[in-house]
């Protein structure tokens, strides 16, 4: 009898608190940061970029003249973390809108929640491309991993190779890459002179480098991770393979380096960007700087900014707090909206527009192409 | 024909080292009679434990790194026994086989826990690779293999020709028939563990020297190792040596035929098959071949 006594009391308890948070005379949102755990050290920039998002919203005059509020939820960086931040910020406080977690795979782990419940997930960090397909109330202003395939095409044609050999991974991130990739450079008058995929985290990769060997082409196009891409690049100098290699942002990394060393020299790849040129970059960064004397910007804190800004955009307009009204009014309120990262128009899937810069690495650092 | 060539090359290498793996698990398996699913976690020790005595304080270069890697799997092998194993031996060998699911674990998050799950290296500069009649291959694909039929080697002659070896023959054959005939099982049961951890760990090490280490590096090559062992006929030492052979060949040949990206299907295929028409190996017909 007892325990039942003191489950009701909390039970009224939490209920309360759900309800204080809605009825008060103020906007309130979720979000689920990695405060703690190994993302942590990323999770402090994005809310502190979020809170100065919130800080610009409120001082020119809020949602209507209320103030906007952000609940943070700690999800020790992990899925299950994730999971139950979520779970509280939807059953317990009821919030029409979330602003989902870092990494991609944290990210997915709570979008079916979303869904499911109809509740608003944002996302200004994870750029997975299954994301695409999490469902109609899930949103992301980062942009796609798909969208790296039509850059790599891009890259490509710009740099006249006409017939290559494109290999990816065999997983969702990499076929899904490799489909859009095809179309753009087949459109283009390309010509691919063989095509096949390769399992992920193996540490033998000679036989996929032969059969390119085979074919003796000037480029290979390889969609692929850090690790993959470092072995296979190591045995492909082993077996003296001399081609052009092309990448995506996935294998962007100083680690890449380190494992491949030499062997990675010379590979041209694309990397999703923004022009920190725009007014919209320079009122961020003197914002950051007011509001933070003396720290660096963080990374993807523009990203989580532009995100709040968006948000609070989308409540001004909304008819209702209903999360089927305030997805409606995201779309709109998205249209044409140019934050600090660019254009962030939504489409269909929630997803957003990117352009595409291009790296390079020379005596064993990441740099610009020119 | 030099692509068939080559890759007949790599698939012989690729397939040593998987026979280093599956002679462990075979061995374990001829005398205790459970797969010791934990196995895998001795290669990726003993590739750890190298990396460990690479760097400070000891700054070792890798193969003088190698040998108190080598001694201090065989004794994680030996603890795996003494503390999780033999408190077992009189159960359900089920219950042998899902403490070996658990020790795995245990031991692979400990990796995780100690060096991170980050990919690391030896930190081998990539080098050119020499070229034999139209062939490529590099000095660390040359050591493996030299490695290989090394170990390999040694343990023909304590199979074949030493007191242990044939007490270790004959407690596969019959444990309590060969305890009756004045075998000590506990002296065979210190070489079987010796052995098995000791060559999982050179297998570790001479594969980390040519790619690199990551926690997860043991449960992809067992699974490998596995299929070697049904294709060899379970507890079968030579049938797993060449069943490892024939795995790695097999998989690197078909990637001239099938895309590389379903390169693992082969081995699964193989177990299958296996199961279904040789439930006892290749070398079934042969009887108690060990």
């Amino acid at each position: 009898m007892k325990k039942i006594i003191v489950i009701l009391i909390v039970t009224v308890l939490l209920l309360c608190t759900g309800w204080t948070a809605s009825a008060a005379d103020e906007i309130a949102v979720g979000a689920v940061t990695p405060l703690t755990g190994k993302l942590a050290v990323y999770g402090e920039g994005f809310q502190k970029a979020m809170l100065l998002a919130l800080d610009e919203v409120n001082a020119s005059g809020g949602i209507n003249g209320k103030p906007m509020k952000i609940v943070f939820e700690d999800n020790n960086s992990t899925s299950k973390g994730s999971v139950s931040a979520i779970q509280k910020l939807i059953t317990i406080h009821r919030f029409p809108v979330i602003f989902g977690p870092a990494a991609s795979t944290n990210f997915l782990a709570v979008c079916p929640i979303a869904q499911q419940n109809q509740t608003i997930l944002i996302g200004a960090e994870s750029a997975a491309a299954s994301i695409s397909k999490c469902g109609s109330y899930v949103f992301r202003v980062f942009p796609s991993d798909l969208l790296q395939g039509i850059g790599v095409a891009e890259l490509t044609e710009y740099l006249n190779y006409k017939e290559v050999v494109l290999t990816y991974i065999n997983n969702d991130w990499g076929v899904g890459l490799a489909d859009v990739f095809k179309e753009y450079f087949l459109k283009s008058g390309g010509k691919l002179i063989d095509e096949f995929a390769y399992d992920e985290g193996k540490t033998d990769y000679r036989s996929e480098i032969l059969r390119i060997k085979k074919n003796s082409p000037r480029a290979v196009v390889n969609l692929t991770y850090i690790k993959e891409g470092a072995t296979m690049l190591k045995q492909a100098y082993e077996t003296k393979v001399e081609v052009q290699w092309l990448m995506g942002s996935a294998a962007k990394s100083p680690k890449l380096v380190e494992l491949a060393g030499v062997a990675a020299e010379g590979v041209i790849g694309t990397y999703p960007t923004f022009s920190q040129d725009t007014s919209q970059y320079i009122a961020y960064k003197n914002g950051w700087e007011k509001k933070y004397p003396g720290q660096k910007t963080p990374i993807f804190g523009e990203y989580n900014y532009d995100m709040v800004k968006l948000t609070a955009e989308a409540l001004k307009q909304t008819k209702s707090m209903s999360s089927s009204d305030i997805r409606n009014a995201l779309m709109t309120a998205s249209k044409g909206y140019v934050g600090a990262t660019g254009d962030k128009t939504f489409d269909t899937n929630g997803d957003v527009g990117a352009t595409y810069g291009r790296w390079t690495i020379k005596e064993g650092k990441i740099t610009d192409y020119k | 024909m030099e692509y068939y060539a080559q890759l007949l090359l790599n698939g012989i290498i690729a397939g040593s080292i998987y026979a280093l793996f599956a002679v462990g698990l075979t061995m374990v398996y001829g005398v205790f009679r459970f797969i010791n699913f934990a196995h895998g976690e001795l290669i990726a020790w003993g590739a750890y434990l190298a990396l460990f005595f690479t760097r400070s304080p000891f700054y070792l270069p890798i193969y003088f790194a190698a040998l108190p890697a080598l001694l201090i799997t065989a004794l994680i092998g030996l603890a795996q026994d003494r503390f999780v194993f033999e408190p077992l031996r009189h159960g359900n060998r089920i219950t042998l086989l899902i403490a070996s699911i658990g020790l795995s674990y245990f031991l692979r998050n400990a990796i995780r826990l100690i060096w991170g799950s980050d990919l690391q290296t030896y930190g081998f500069m990539p080098t050119r690779g020499i070229d034999l009649a139209g062939l490529s291959i590099t000095s660390a694909q040359i050591t493996m293999m030299a490695a290989a039929i090394l170990f390999l080697g040694i343990l023909y002659i304590i199979l074949a020709h030493t007191m242990l070896g044939k007490s270790l023959r004959a407690v596969a054959d019959n444990m309590t028939l060969a305890q009756i005939m004045g075998i000590t099982i506990k002296k065979v049961s210190l070489a079987v563990w010796v052995l098995a951890s000791f060559f999982s760990a050179v297998g570790g090490v001479l594969l980390a020297v040519d790619t690199n280490l990551e926690p997860m590096m043991g449960l992809t090559n067992l699974l490998k190792a596995f299929a070697a062992v049904l294709l060899g006929g379970a507890g079968n030492v030579w049938g797993a040596l060449l069943g490892g052979l024939i795995i790695g060949v097999a998989e690197n040949l078909s990637v001239a035929f099938i895309s590389p990206g379903y390169k693992d299907f082969i081995s699964f295929a193989l177990i299958i098959l296996m199961l279904l028409f040789r439930p006892k190996g290749i070398f079934g017909i042969l009887g108690g071949v060990r």
